[in-house]
């Protein structure tokens, strides 16, 4: 940008203040509009701290990020979509959550209960971006795809059998997710918040408690912390468990596929029968759980930790699937920190960033950061093999810390909670950040932004110039969330 | 008089087995994945539901779409005619084995056109691909055939196991001869490592994206036509590089048993390598080639038959 546009500019202030932040190397956690016109933006600093930068819709407009910050690019044409704010600038505002069901004036987060609001009834038909030539074909995959998955829908350009472009089409389903947390209390978020999504939902549980524990000004105690460690692990492990078990399946490496989808189960069921639920649902909000099953979990760990090593052998010899992982899907270290990549995305491309090292929680723990530089199949693969050790590493220390009696934990929350918390965590799928605004007790503002949803543009991006054959082999390398972007 | 007998109740027990066959390999491929698998009878449970419901076709298919399968099934089962059962043929049976490429590459252009006709996403991809590697398989074939032709200045399919235990040194090329055919065999029915039969990734399918359209009977004659291909094409290798015996009625039960041991082979074969890139699939088929031709040459350079 030269010097000429920044005077003229009047949002020069919230460009370069955004700006200087990402070259300072900060962690951008969430671009958050409001219905007052408001969009906040906020960085997770080096020394923890969290700062905001804002600024105000005029004629509902705002200025772009995107031109200088492409990670934010989505979340513009998000709020552009369910707020109705224009960013000024911004590239490409092709619908993102909008479907063309929706009439015209029609916004979600903007709506009021009472509004009526008359269904246009369209065939569905979002423009994709798609290369143009001799030779090209287009190849449109999903939404509904063969094998349980969420709905995506896929549109390829390809040339022979490489692929020159892919244009993600998710945000199939909207569920309202955030509108129906306003107005809300605390107790009755709870069991939404859960369900946002079944892969990372202790990560959101987490982020939920912690924002709320901000506001009141709890102080946890130590032992509860213990136990929110070894269930933010447990989901590590899980997540990560389905993922590598996942990956082989992508080259018909079907031994080590089903003999780690049947690991996956037995520390799932194990961890069913502990916590309470498959999918670890609510499991973080019952705050006594973890001392008194010490012995159950540590047998689980213990049997685990066997089949981890047969696996893991099994998995390391075959060297067949390695030279498959290998070269495949790059995202490279700059490509990477430009598109905003986090999570096992952003370390495989040799970026040591885990906001673990960050989070209060752990900060009696030493977080290992895997060495991976490769950026392809097999970084990401071998980052969640180092990670599983590591987080098997990380229950084991806070099981020996879950000791002694319980001290009365009893907590209530109080009833005229007021002010706006923003908390984050690493999930399995990377940095999981929310905003909440709260009035009195009543959630005014809930906003998520989850690893997944970052790590979809990057996953397009790293699938340009691959074979199409391997498509399937680097998507389950990301292995991402569909529901994340479910707004 | 016996020997007509023999082919023809071979012919109808190999065709009657091939599902048991495909069966078999799924079940060693379960067992070793560490699950019990399904019935080794789940192919024929299969083909009788699918014959049993309703088929429907894509709105702008052609006829090619429909008649397809039945070429194809008609092809393989061809094929399996010309197969020596009870170790030789019946005077005036034909068993040449150009015949035989000539009829798989007929059934590799039918199910790809039927792939095109269909129309779908997928069906087009798996296409190219089919008769990209088959253009790759045909002369890996002729070069592993290579040594049949050399020893009996002929295209017949007849067993050259006798030549080869008179001195151990015969037994390098006829190793090679093995190793190369079994290359081909797996490569020409899809199988791992060159494709996936069991995958539901359409992305990475070869065979399989052909006939993701269809379903009902046109699905069934498809099912059919794959397990015949196993059973016709791994008892093809047998005949020619197997041991064989005096009596048609044994040579019959041996095969038998080579095509259940074939199955428990693959098996174990797909459950211990993964699938190539597509693009070294050249490099695969060209080491088929190469296997056939030194076969070849190590046996015009010991001078002999």
């Amino acid at each position: 940008m030269s010097e000429a546009s920044r005077v003229e500019n009047p949002y020069n202030e919230w460009i370069n203040d955004n700006i200087s932040h990402k070259k300072a190397g900060d962690v951008w956690l969430a671009l958050t509009g409001y219905r007052d016109g408001q969009i906040k933006s906020h960085w997770l600093r080096a020394n923890g701290r969290i700062d905001e930068v804002k600024t105000a819709c005029m004629d509902a407009q705002f200025a772009s990020l995107t031109p200088s910050l492409p990670e934010v690019a989505w979340d513009e044409r998000e709020i552009h979509d369910l707020f109705g704010y224009h960013p000024k600038g911004h590239p490409d505002l092709r619908p993102l959550v909008r479907t063309p069901r929706w009439p015209a004036s029609f916004y979600p987060m903007q709506k009021q209960s009472d509004d009526h609001i008359e269904w246009t009834d369209v065939e569905p038909d979002n423009p994709a971006k798609v290369v143009e030539g001799e030779g090209i074909t287009i190849m449109k995959v999903g939404p509904t795809h063969a094998g349980i998955i969420e709905s995506g829908h896929f549109v390829f350009s390809i040339i022979g059998e490489n692929i020159l472009h892919l244009d993600a089409h998710l945000f199939q389903n909207h569920r309202g997710v955030e509108k129906a947390l306003e107005s809300l209390s605390v107790q009755e978020a709870k069991p939404l918040i859960s369900r946002i999504c079944g892969a990372d939902t202790v990560s959101h549980q987490y982020n939920f408690l912690s924002a709320v524990e901000q506001l009141a000004g709890r102080k946890v105690p130590e032992m509860i912390e213990w136990q929110r460690i070894i269930l933010l692990e447990s989901e590590r492990i899980l997540s990560h468990l389905n993922d590598l078990a996942q990956i082989p399946a992508g080259v018909g490496f079907t031994v080590a596929h089903q003999r780690g989808l049947a690991m996956k189960e037995m520390w799932q069921k194990g961890l069913s029968a502990i916590f309470g639920h498959r999918f670890l649902f609510d499991a973080m909000y019952q705050e006594k759980l973890a001392v008194s099953k010490k012995e159950q979990l540590q047998q689980l760990l213990a049997s685990f930790i066997t089949q981890w090593h047969k696996w893991r052998k099994l998995a390391d010899r075959q060297q067949g699937f390695h030279d498959r992982m290998r070269g495949v899907g790059v995202v490279k270290r700059d490509d990477a920190e430009q598109l905003g990549a986090v999570g096992v995305a952003l370390r495989a491309a040799g970026v040591s960033v885990d906001v673990r090292t960050l989070m209060p929680l752990y900060r009696h723990n030493r977080i290992h950061i895997p060495q991976v530089t490769g950026g392809d199949v097999e970084a990401r693969f071998q980052v969640r093999l180092q990670e599983v050790e590591h987080s098997i590493a990380l229950i084991r220390n806070a099981l020996e810390h879950l000791q002694g009696n319980q001290q009365d934990t009893s907590w209530s929350i109080p009833d005229d909670l007021t002010g706006e918390a923003v908390s984050y965590s690493e999930s399995p799928h990377g940095l999981n950040a929310h905003v909440m605004q709260i009035q009195n007790g009543v959630i005014l503002r809930y906003h998520v932004k989850s690893g997944a949803y970052r790590n979809w543009p990057v996953l397009a991006f790293a699938v340009a110039g691959n074979a199409v054959a391997d498509f399937p082999l680097i998507n389950k390398s990301f292995e991402l969330c569909y529901s994340c972007a479910d707004r | 008089m016996e020997l007509w007998g023999v082919q023809i109740i071979g012919v109808v027990v190999a065709i009657l087995l091939s599902p048991l066959f495909v069966g078999i390999a799924q079940t060693v491929k379960a067992r070793m994945q560490g699950r019990r698998g399904p019935s080794l009878w789940l192919g024929y449970h299969v083909l009788k539901k699918l014959w049993a419901k309703e088929t429907t076709v894509p709105e702008y298919s052609s006829w090619i779409f429909q008649l397809a399968p039945t070429v194809s099934l008609s092809a393989l089962i061809v094929i399996a005619l010309f197969i020596p059962w009870g170790g030789q043929v019946p005077a005036g049976w034909p068993h040449d084995v150009l015949t035989v490429f000539f009829l798989l590459a007929l059934e590799r252009f039918w199910v790809g056109l039927a792939g095109l006709d269909a129309a779908g996403t997928f069906g087009g991809l798996g296409a190219s691909r089919i008769t990209t590697l088959g253009s790759g398989i045909e002369p890996a074939m002729f070069a592993v055939f290579g040594l049949l032709w050399y020893l009996t200045r002929g295209s017949l399919i007849t067993p050259i196991m006798p030549h080869w235990w008179s001195h151990p040194l015969n037994m390098l090329p006829w190793g090679l001869a093995v190793l190369g055919y079994a290359l081909v065999a797996i490569a020409e029915l899809g199988r791992l490592p060159v494709d996936n039969p069991d995958t539901h990734l359409e992305l990475t399918m070869m065979h399989e994206a052909t006939i993701l359209e269809y379903n009902g009977r046109l699905l069934a004659e498809s099912q059919a036509a794959i397990a015949v291909k196993f059973t016709s094409i791994t008892a093809l290798g047998w005949v020619w590089l197997g041991p064989s015996l005096t009596s048609p009625w044994l040579n019959l039960v041996l095969r038998v048993a080579e095509l259940a041991l074939s199955s428990v082979l693959l098996g174990v074969i797909e459950s211990l390598v993964v699938k190539l890139r597509y693009f070294r699939l050249p490099t695969y088929l060209g080491i088929a080639i190469g296997m056939g031709m030194l076969a070849v040459y190590l046996v015009a350079f010991q001078g002999g038959k």
